[in-house]
């Protein structure tokens, strides 16, 4: 990874400072007005992930490469309760917001990279990038 | 998306777009509904919609000299707009994505039924087969009155074979394969008239085959509207209608049952609802639509539609001579489509009623033993 920022998420100020730094990244990188919007509902999206089920984590945002093509990762990371049955979180309906498409369902659905690894009692990571058109 | 089809759909926009600043109408806005309709079609989305506007909108601004804080404003305000709805970008790849899944899944499942079918059907006849044969070898050395016995065994073993045979024919009729539409619609008619006792009345004209996946989506919708019928609505008759008419093939399916609520049932959360909903998803897969027309105590009729121009078939549609064609023809050519409510005299082969007593011609001349 070439470049790399982390926030700490512990409040709902902590979104908008971890939208902030993604979105400067991703003008950095020449994403589209749109993925600009994508990029930032993601991070929105796995930040509201990290309040609602672990109450602090972080975020961290890089740009990252593959075969010459650039783009811009997020990671989630948290050490909260873990999500004991993946495949229902991940299914459409399991909660509210997945219902909706949105969460990380809807996560899953705005990026191109998706990777989620949770172990109950320690924590959760989800992997996310988004790849340059 | 390409970017060079963006780059149209953008040219398109930006001359609606002016269109409508300089003389709004019905016609500016139906435009913009066509654009946004074609959009979806290309897979744009929603967030992609609201740039390309964006994008535009500045554009015509900074022609109209707008001030520069105007400009900053609209800017301001488009990417506001654009954050509101990227929640509804993320319902709409979601949809976009089980309606995909849904269509695999209905394929997957006619796959499985079709080896079920014809595992039942050639697996388990052969069985039986080779049972007939070993109880016809220990027959012949047997006094007259074992023999009797056996031959009720026998009997019994044609009947299993018999409702085995039904079975697969209903799991995946290869009369639908094999003979098309209308006679795998009889042969279903038969079957449900036979288990329920309710007279069911099929009318159509043989057409040449459609494409397979037509067949199947009609094929299945009526067969879900039987089972209402039969199960739910109480009918004392079933009358299916199938016709084959110049760029649409349409299907009614009328009982005389109790009838229901339609809204009711169609309601996000009505429960008898997802049978319906299943029905509609399998014709809206092939292009067409379901319309239902029911009440309380009233019955229920069902409208099928499908659009379909004669390049989707293999063959021809119904109703046009050899000579229309270009192309070389060597199949018997059927007649023009007979009106629905009549039936043709001879030969006697459009329209069969179904009743527990057996499948009879419903001709002028009828009632006999089907044809």
């Amino acid at each position: 990874m070439k470049e790399e920022t982390r926030v700490p998420i512990q409040s709902d100020h902590d979104i908008v400072t971890a939208r902030q730094r993604g979105r400067t990244l991703a003008q950095q990188l020449g994403f589209s007005n749109s993925n600009l919007t994508v990029i930032a509902t993601a991070i929105s999206e796995l930040a509201r992930n990290i309040l609602l089920y672990a109450k602090k984590g972080e975020l961290t945002l890089g740009i990252i490469e593959n075969n010459g093509r650039q783009g811009l990762s997020v990671v989630a990371r948290d050490q909260g309760p873990g999500i004991p049955d993946i495949n229902r979180a991940m299914d459409v309906g399991y909660s509210t917001s997945g219902s909706l498409g949105l969460g990380l369902p809807g996560v899953r659905r705005l990026m191109d990279d998706f990777e989620i690894v949770s172990r109950v009692g320690k924590g959760t990571t989800v992997t996310t990038a988004k790849w340059k058109p | 998306m390409q970017d060079a089809d963006r780059r149209t759909l953008k040219e398109r926009y930006i001359v609606a777009q002016r269109e409508q600043i300089a003389h709004a109408d019905e016609a500016t806005l139906q435009r913009a509904y066509e654009i946004g309709r074609r959009a979806i079609g290309d897979g744009v989305g929603v967030l992609e919609l609201v740039a390309m506007h964006q994008e535009v909108l500045e554009e015509i601004l900074r022609e109209h000299e707008a001030s520069e804080s105007c400009v900053l404003a609209v800017g301001d305000a488009g990417r506001f707009l654009g954050e509101s709805l990227s929640s509804v970008e993320m319902a709409h790849r979601g949809f976009q994505e089980a309606v995909t899944v849904l269509r695999r899944l209905n394929q997957m499942l006619e796959e499985e039924a079709r080896r079920i079918a014809h595992a039942l059907h050639d697996d388990a006849g052969q069985i039986l087969v080779t049972v007939h044969l070993a109880l016809q070898e220990a027959a012949s050395g047997l006094p007259p009155r074992s023999r009797a016995r056996l031959e009720k065994v026998r009997d019994l073993l044609d009947e299993i074979e018999k409702r085995l045979r039904r079975l697969s024919h209903e799991l995946r009729p290869t009369v639908l394969d094999d003979l098309g539409l209308l006679p795998a619609l009889e042969y279903l008619a038969q079957g449900v008239a036979s288990r329920s006792g309710i007279p069911i009345v099929v009318e159509g004209p043989r057409t040449p085959r459609l494409p397979p996946a037509y067949e199947t989506a009609l094929y299945r919708v009526v067969q879900e509207a039987l089972r209402n019928a039969s199960k739910h609505a109480l009918a004392r008759r079933v009358n299916i209608r199938f016709s084959v008419e110049p760029g649409v093939i349409c299907c009614l399916v009328k009982d005389d049952g109790r009838g229901f609520d339609v809204a009711a049932a169609m309601a996000p959360k009505g429960e008898r609802g997802l049978g319906l909903i299943g029905m509609r998803e399998r014709l809206v897969a092939v292009g067409g639509r379901l319309a239902i027309d029911s009440a309380p105590g009233r019955g229920t009729e069902l409208r099928i539609t499908i659009p379909w121009e004669e390049h989707d078939a293999d063959s021809g549609p119904s109703g046009r001579r050899p000579s229309d064609r270009t192309t070389g023809f060597t199949g018997e050519w059927p007649r023009p489509p007979t009106p629905m409510w009549r039936f043709s005299t001879s030969p006697c082969r459009c329209s069969t009623v179904s009743t527990p007593r057996g499948t009879f011609c419903a001709a002028p001349r009828g009632p006999r033993r089907s044809c």
